[in-house]
């Protein structure tokens, strides 16, 4: 059988296992889904061992074709290719953290609330697995019900308006998603095979461009892009723990990696027309987003707008279409997976201490709270992309690949967005001050206790990647880079079809070539 | 050399000097607070003595047989689809003579602060101590990064790594809010400078891609300034003017970490770290990162006159303003602090005019003298009771004698007075500005030694001012008629300290004996490409002579007579004069102690319109906009179509069957009336 998908399918079956279990044993549940979500996770190596990156392999690995509708034209097709690898990864990587993270958080419906995070699962690697349009389409759409039940069901005060804010900004985009997927299956013959339909697609210019649009705007509002970003602060503010971590974890990842793999792979023509715009609207972001988190009063607000910051990264990144920004948008998509996630555990820690999110209830934590203080320090740092840390990597690859890219005006928008390094910085440090520093205000703070063991566990691996990606990023971006290198080369061929000055690619430098190695250590 | 006996196999144990403090950091900060003071005070002290041992080899290596160098393995390397890799790094080191020489400074005095420290911070709780060496222990590894990197990014690694740890040491007493502030503070303007070196870096990999010091400076040597670049983003502009952006944009850097004119503004607020902090990192060594990167990258600063020219004025700048600032300030650090940035300012002028190696020696005689005295104040608050206001002090040297002669060899060799070693490097600085053209802005060398040599006036002053109010005189009030001095641990790195700042004084002899301009010779080599460039006559651009020893007097007399002014106004203690001139000048004399309310400047000017248009931004754009007009307006507009629709469907059969009569009428008259014509 095909190991993606027995990837796939597993949490599923782990749902189903579940619902069959007694509502009342709340610890079989977890420890069913912990184990499922495990044993997904030690599958999934196989993946990541399997992989071949090297350059003459091929595009999509781990392929499994099955007929599903064939009078239809709608197949089941999966394959991973290497940035979907990555992100597969990510996401069974973070499942087990998160169910650790829910033991104590979680007590109501905890068989309900285990089966969403299964088919959850499920539903992501799914998305990032498809090969087949609609197969994709189904996927994508699988994830908005457990999402939204996690909120409406598990989440805080104000989460009705927050989940239909979520659902209706989600989902209006998608159905646009839903008519542009069946415009290119009758314009490519006839087929929803994702392979199939990008070669033999046949749309004029206008059309494509529209659909490109339809594309673009259902990705654009999950990535979250500026101006489409307001979802985000209330779907993240009223999740539960778990479902923040995975909406700002792999969630948000779907609109960059929709990107990556449909909307500009597909129309890149129409992407190189609307570039100039979604690379101003990302560093727009960049900045907005930052700017945003000076002004908030609650944390969990504060770290989603810090997201549209980060993602503003990522689509800059992408745009730029330089091997070294798309590397560094593939990459500070697994940061900020990592880091953002790990600071919604962290958050959410705090909050079953305290029960509250706002800033002003905190102040002075350090000293009772020292290793939780330390592990939210470091996830910080990652966050502000100090060098040493997977953040920084990301950061530099976009900033420098932004740069050096043959876009138009793009050494502006690499200035621009490295403006938000030093914002980044301002918010990320005044939260770190107003929880753990300064003196004790709240009589409630002085008796709190320090990381769990089991706490510990959860921060483990999320501190341990962000080390270990940051000292040796090599066999995260090995990858990614037969994924970037066709995608560029797709880039240049439409740019040489439309008979446009080169404006994809990284720039040549001033001096021809590089030196011959420096002479030896004398003086 | 018993152990590491060639230059390879020192080169390979090359990375045992920063992993040392690494592993230290990592075990104090893992273990640290479980295993009692006395186990941290080893393992941190130890880390650092090993560190030492391996760069004490290596140097020596440098010193008699070659360069070391190590070629590591890639850390970020991405290669584009046509096989170009203009983002390689490799974590590779160099030891040259100029590494080498910090990597002396760094390790000898880091050992020195951390044996101090042992002392100094041993009233805080197992937890606190664990912490602040393991803080402490990091710097050092950082610090090292980036001197030792061979190439700018890996420099920047340990620029931004040192910054971490300023900042968490500048905070180390974080439950005061205001000291986490100023951690924060210092945080934040340096990531303002690291903008600036980004954008340095980016525009070097568009022009020579690579971020490598050696292939930089091999590429830069056949670079003709006048060319016109032909290919890439600075296609169009000439070579000069290219370089000419990078080097500022570096130079944004420097300024940030160096505290220098307008980013200087952290580095006062950041006293409010421990004192041992505050003579390793904020005088010693982190600080003077600036001018390390400007040196390092002598070979492109010299194609580029106008970002020469810019960091000799800003330097000199710099040297004066805070030099004025210092006159009035009562803080024992601050006044400290604000000698550090001036002093900074004096190394930019050397290594902005092309005098590299005064610059570098400045560094070196002033991480001596400048550690002396801060730690030399840390042992004054000691024995005062962690009093820092030295209108409160007086008459302890007959209290503190080891601190007092330690503290007045240091503040000797600080005032530039002959024969110690601030002197001859300040000199050197002055004398090589005086004589230097830049074709840029010809005067430019001559204003700096102008300008520069009032701030050594001032330098003098100040430094009497300090040393007469703190150690001479009348004790003013109780406590200091009851200090105490500190232990030996803290004293014996003092004393070490002021023997290296007299001792160094032979690094910088002027002349034609056999020891004169030692350190000039040493250091000379690394910087000779630049100096070639600066000399040969097809670029034709500076001149430097060997100059007359008149300058050498002018500085010793103005050394003399900045002295003689502070002794004049201040051996009398607080009051007379100066207090009369402070109650005639009142708004003058305000806003120097105000530190003429640069701070409030910048909150004016930049901070709180950034924060007004947060604010502004999202109550506008996020609230009113996009959630107020579209995301709810649009459901509440349809929702009020709705309600106004619903009132025609009711359910009330009357008016339904009302309505169809209505309508049936309506129809029959339109058909038969209309239709009957």
């Amino acid at each position: 059988m095909n190991l993606l998908t027995v990837v796939t399918f597993v949490p599923l079956l782990g749902a189903l296992a579940a619902a069959l279990l007694p509502r009342d044993e709340a610890g079989q549940h977890r420890a069913l889904a912990l184990v499922v979500s495990l044993i997904t996770l030690g599958l999934s190596l196989g993946l990541w061992f399997g992989f071949d990156a090297s350059s003459g392999a091929a595009e999509f690995q781990f392929e499994e074709r099955r007929a599903w509708m064939p009078s239809l034209g709608i197949g089941y097709h999966v394959g991973l290719d290497g940035v979907a690898l990555l992100l597969v990864m990510l996401t069974t990587l973070l499942v087990p953290v998160v169910v650790l993270s829910t033991w104590a958080a979680v007590q109501d419906r905890v068989k309900e609330f285990m089966i969403a995070i299964l088919v959850l699962e499920t539903a992501m690697i799914g998305t990032f697995a498809a090969l087949d349009l609609v197969l994709f389409y189904v996927f994508w759409e699988l994830m908005l019900i457990p999402m939204y039940l996690l909120i409406g069901i598990w989440g805080g005060s104000n989460r009705l308006y927050a989940t239909v804010k979520f659902f209706v900004y989600t989902f209006a985009a998608s159905v646009l998603m839903l008519l542009a997927i069946l415009w290119v299956s009758f314009n490519a013959g006839g087929t929803f095979d994702y392979v199939q339909a990008r070669a033999a697609l046949d749309v004029s210019t206008e059309q494509g461009r529209w659909l490109f649009l339809a594309f673009a705007l259902a990705f654009a509002v999950k990535v979250p892009m500026f101006p489409l970003h307001t979802w985000l602060p209330d779907a993240h503010t009223e999740a539960p723990t778990a479902g923040s971590v995975i909406l700002a974890g792999v969630l948000l990842k779907m609109g960059t990696f929709g990107f990556f793999r449909y909307a500009m792979p597909l129309f890149p023509e129409a992407a190189l027309h609307y570039r100039p715009l979604i690379s101003t609207l990302a560093t727009i972001g960049i900045v907005y987003g930052a700017l945003m988190c000076f002004v908030q009063t609650d944390m969990k607000r504060l770290v989603a707008y810090s997201s549209v910051s980060h993602l503003g990264f990522v689509m800059l990144g992408l745009m730029a279409l330089s091997a070294e920004g798309l590397t560094g948008g593939v990459y500070q998509m697994l940061n900020h997976g990592v880091s953002t996630g790990g600071l919604f555990l962290l958050v959410g820690m705090l909050y079953e201490r305290r029960h509250t999110r706002l800033l002003s209830d905190y102040g002075g934590l350090a000293k009772q709270v020292p290793w939780l203080a330390t592990a939210f320090v470091v996830v910080t740092l990652s966050s502000i992309g100090l060098p040493g840390t997977n953040g920084f990597v990301g950061e530099f690859l976009i900033l420098s690949g932004t740069f050096l890219s043959r876009m138009p005006g793009a050494q502006v928008l690499s200035v621009v967005a490295a403006s938000g390094v030093i914002l980044g910085a301002v918010y990320m440090l005044v939260l770190v001050e107003k929880v753990f520093y300064g003196p004790i205000r709240h009589e409630e703070n002085r008796h709190l206790p320090d990381l769990s063991l089991r706490e510990g566990l959860v921060m483990v691996p999320v501190i341990g990647f962000i080390v270990v990606m940051g000292l040796m990023p090599g066999p995260f971006l090995a990858p990614a880079k037969p994924a970037v290198d066709r995608l560029v080369q797709r880039f240049q061929q439409a740019e040489a079809r439309l008979g446009l000055p080169t404006q994809v690619g990284t720039v040549s430098t001033a001096v021809a070539s590089r030196p011959p190695p420096p002479p030896g250590g004398a003086n | 050399m018993p152990f590491l006996p060639t230059p390879a196999a020192a080169e390979a144990s090359l990375w045992a000097i920063i992993l040392f403090p690494l592993a230290g950091a990592l075990f104090n900060g893992l273990f640290g607070r479980r295993l009692g003071k006395a186990n941290v005070t080893l393992v941190a002290i130890g880390a650092m003595v090993g560190s030492l041992a391996v760069a004490v080899i290596a140097f020596s290596w440098v010193l008699t047989t070659r360069n070391l160098r190590f070629v590591g393995d890639p850390w970020i390397n991405v290669v584009g689809a046509d096989g170009r890799a203009l983002l390689t790094v490799a974590w590779g080191l160099l030891v040259d003579r100029l590494s080498g020489t910090l990597l002396l400074v760094i390790t000898g005095v880091g050992t020195l602060i951390h044996v101090y420290s042992a002392s100094y911070m041993s009233h805080e709780d197992d937890a606190g101590y664990a912490r602040f060496f393991t803080y402490l222990n990091l710097f050092v590894a950082a610090m090292l990064t980036l001197v030792l990197g061979d190439s700018l990014l890996l420099t920047f690694v340990g620029w931004e790594g040192v910054g971490l740890c300023s900042y968490l040491l500048i905070g180390f007493w974080f439950t005061d809010e205001q000291k986490a502030q100023a951690g924060r503070k210092a945080f934040i303007t340096n990531r303002v400078g690291d903008f600036g070196f980004l954008i340095g870096v980016f525009s070097l990999l568009a022009l020579f891609g690579t971020s490598s010091y050696a292939e930089l400076a091999n590429l830069a040597r056949v670079v003709t300034p006048e060319a016109v670049i032909g290919t890439g983003i600075f296609a169009g502009w000439t070579w000069q003017a290219a370089v000419t952006f990078a080097m500022l944009c570096l130079f944004v850097g420097a300024a940030g970490k160096s505290a220098q004119l307008p980013l200087y503004i952290w580095l006062p607020d950041a006293m409010a770290g421990p004192t041992p902090v505050s003579a390793l990192i904020h005088a010693a060594t982190m600080v003077t990162a600036g001018v390390y990167l400007v040196a390092r990258n002598s070979m492109l600063f010299t194609l580029a006159p106008a970002a020469m020219a810019t960091v000799t004025i800003v330097g000199a700048a710099t040297a004066l303003f805070a030099a004025v600032i210092a006159f009035v300030q009562t803080d024992i650090k601050k006044v400290l602090a604000y000698s550090t940035v001036s002093q900074l300012g004096f190394m930019f002028i050397g290594v902005g005019c092309g005098a590299w190696w005064a610059g570098i020696l400045h560094l070196v005689t002033h991480a001596f003298f400048k550690a002396c005295l801060f730690l030399g104040a840390g042992s004054v608050m000691h024995g005062m009771g962690d009093e820092t206001d030295i209108r409160k002090m007086g008459g302890l040297a007959g209290k503190m004698p080891h601190t007092h002669w330690t503290f007045l060899l240091a503040t000797i060799a600080a005032t530039g007075i002959i024969p110690l070693s601030g002197f001859w490097s300040k000199d050197a600085i002055l004398g090589n500005a005086l004589y230097s053209s830049n074709p840029a802005w010809h005067s430019v060398g001559p204003i700096a030694w102008g300008i520069g040599s009032v701030a050594a006036l001032g330098t003098a002053f100040y430094m009497t001012r300090l040393y007469w109010l703190t150690f001479q005189g009348k004790p003013r009030t109780h406590a200091a008629e009851h200090a105490h001095e500190s232990s030996f641990a803290m004293t014996i790195p003092l004393m070490v300290l002021a023997v290296l700042a007299a001792v160094a004084l032979i690094l910088g002899l002027p002349g034609h004996t056999a020891v004169s301009e030692l350190f000039s010779h040493f250091i000379e080599p690394v910087f000779a490409p630049g100096t070639e460039r600066l000399f040969s006559e097809k670029v034709g651009h500076f001149h430097a002579v060997a100059h007359p020893p008149w300058p050498y007097f002018a500085a010793w007399g103005l050394a003399a007579v900045g002295t003689w002014i502070g002794w004049t106004l201040y051996k009398g203690g607080l009051g007379g004069t100066v207090a009369r001139w402070a109650q005639a000048w009142p708004r003058t004399y305000a806003l120097m102690v105000d530190k003429f309310r640069v701070d409030e400047l910048y909150e004016a000017t930049v901070i709180g319109p950034l924060k007004s248009l947060a604010r502004g931004l999202w109550r506008f754009v996020d609230v009113a906009v996009i959630d107020g007009l579209f995301v709810n307006g649009i459901p509440r507009l349809l929702g009020f179509l709705g309600g106004t629709l619903r009132l025609a469907q009711n359910g009330d059969i009357q008016r339904y069957a009302a309505l169809m009569a209505l309508a049936a009428a309506a129809i029959l008259w339109t058909v038969l009336g209309a239709g009957s014509q």
